[in-house]
């Protein structure tokens, strides 16, 4: 039942990223190529209008339009973004757990490889990224020349190994019934107290982080890969400038929901994607499902 | 102050593409760069038309709209120009262009895009007028000599013209009043025995 589930999930995600590539490479707009009988110089300019400025109109005006957005909408998400957390840390604080206490192994050596290398490249990529997106406050030129000449390969790096990351986790991240009473309560994460909530392996937070980072990871890689070389027509190209920002935003803000938990909310996770070990106290609160299987 | 602009008057336009090698010969346009283009329709039949397009100078510059560094800018004669030290090749300007005019060099880390090139009406670029990192950067700056670009300048049939908006369109105007337009145009009954 189990692999049936993981291998229908698998093509349905397969199928998904080809299906996004296959619809959104529309040709928009269509060129006329006859003129009327008794044709004018209006007709004449109109057909060469057609032939050289393309599908302008429609794709165009549309990509001119979304471009003046982006920017003040990065601007805005990340202010947002760090304004909640800073709310969130003065209300509700941080966890912490006895770390003297019992240990359980959590992340095998080959797991915290492969994710302090994901790590890596996905923080050159969202860093070079927003440097090219407020490229205007650093002047362009050498510098943002540079963070987009490592945008491309950071991906390069970046998509391999999410996709091992992908295999080695993608069981323990699969969907779960109790996850919907982790979901009732938010994960415990808006209250001081600490309660025990129903998890597997990884919570929901954790599944939803995983899911959006390689599925939107793999759209952003092809996206990016057709603005980078220029491949397909010029309609496409555009969506594809579209697309690439208007997800990249929405990474940007699971990105940094995922840093903030690690590095402030739940104290010792560093730790433990060093060492390997998780505190007992944290495992049987922060993920009681497990914790029941295990012991 | 007068904006400039090019019109190529498509009745005229017989595709010998003079404008293209004037400008690529004059501004020395590396391989695979091509500033003007002349793009023909109905190839080898009756209603045969060819145009020259290049960058158009826009008096509302979809490719400055876009550009995220904003590396391209406008003069006050309406030339749009780009600094090429600003720009870091992102291609933007290119997909936002209804003309296609932004043009790209390949061959950097990576095998990215360089920054971009396009015509520049010769008028040259930011930097100093008649300077030598202007010719190489930019191309030559007839603007500054009071010279027409050299695509017009070329141009056998005064198909293509560019200076002053306002005198170019009356040219114009003054042309299509004399000769007719389309098919009616002197001499289209004899050259396809229409009746």
């Amino acid at each position: 039942m189990r692999k049936n589930c993981v291998s229908f999930l698998g093509l349905v995600l397969g199928l998904a990223v080809i299906a996004l590539a296959a619809v959104w490479s529309p040709v928009w707009g269509q060129v006329a190529g006859k003129v009327a009988a008794r044709p004018s110089i209006a007709d004449f300019q109109q057909l060469m209008a057609a032939v050289v400025t393309a599908d302008w109109q429609g794709s165009g005006q549309f990509f001119i339009m979304m471009q003046r957005v982006f920017s003040p909408l990065f601007m805005g998400v990340l202010v947002l973004m760090l304004v909640l957390f800073a709310v969130h840390y003065l209300l509700v604080g941080s966890k912490s757990f006895a770390h003297d206490g019992e240990k359980v192994f959590y992340y095998s050596v080959l797991c915290r490889l492969v994710h302090a290398l994901a790590a890596a490249s996905f923080t050159v990529l969202v860093i070079s990224g927003l440097l090219i997106i407020f490229g205007k406050v650093f002047h362009g030129g050498e510098l943002v020349r540079t963070a987009r000449f490592f945008h491309a390969p950071a991906a390069v790096v970046f998509v391999p190994v999410s996709l091992v990351l992908f295999l080695l986790w993608v069981r323990d991240m699969l969907p779960a019934a109790y996850d919907l009473d982790w979901l009732l309560v938010f994960g415990g994460y808006l209250s001081r107290k600490k309660i025990t909530v129903p998890a597997g392996k990884f919570n929901p937070g954790q599944k939803s982080w995983f899911w959006l980072a390689v599925a939107g990871g793999l759209v952003m890689a092809y996206t990016g890969y057709c603005l980078f070389s220029f491949s397909g027509d010029l309609p496409a190209l555009r969506l594809a400038a579209v697309i690439h920002n208007l997800l990249g935003v929405v990474l940007l803000v699971m990105f940094m929901i995922h840093l903030y938990m690690a590095l402030f909310a739940i104290k010792g996770s560093l730790q433990s994607m060093l060492t390997g070990y998780k505190s007992a106290e944290e495992v049987a609160q922060m993920h009681s499902e497990y914790w029941r299987r295990i012991s | 102050m007068a904006r400039m602009k090019f019109l190529c008057d498509v009745e005229r336009c017989i595709d010998c593409n003079g404008c293209v090698v004037a400008c690529k010969e004059g501004n020395q346009v590396p391989v695979g760069i091509n500033r003007r283009k002349v793009v023909t329709i109905n190839a080898g039949q009756p209603g045969e038309k060819s145009i020259s397009v290049s960058c158009m100078h826009c008096a509302d510059a979809p490719c400055i709209a876009v550009c995220p560094v904003d590396a391209i800018y406008q003069r006050e004669d309406g030339i749009v120009l780009v600094n090429k030290e600003v720009c870091i090749g992102c291609g933007y300007c290119f997909m936002a262009c209804p003309f296609g005019a932004p043009q790209f060099p390949k061959g950097n880390v990576f095998g990215a895009r360089g920054a971009m090139d396009k015509c520049t009406y010769c008028a040259g670029g930011p930097v100093e007028t008649f300077s030598d990192q202007e010719r190489r950067l930019y191309g030559q700056n007839r603007i500054a000599e009071g010279k027409v670009p050299l695509c017009a300048a070329m141009c056998a049939t005064k198909a293509l013209m560019a200076g002053d908006g306002d005198v170019i369109a009356d040219i114009y105007r003054q042309r299509v009043f004399e000769r007719g337009s389309g098919a009616n145009a002197w001499g289209w009954n004899k050259a396809y025995d229409k009746k």
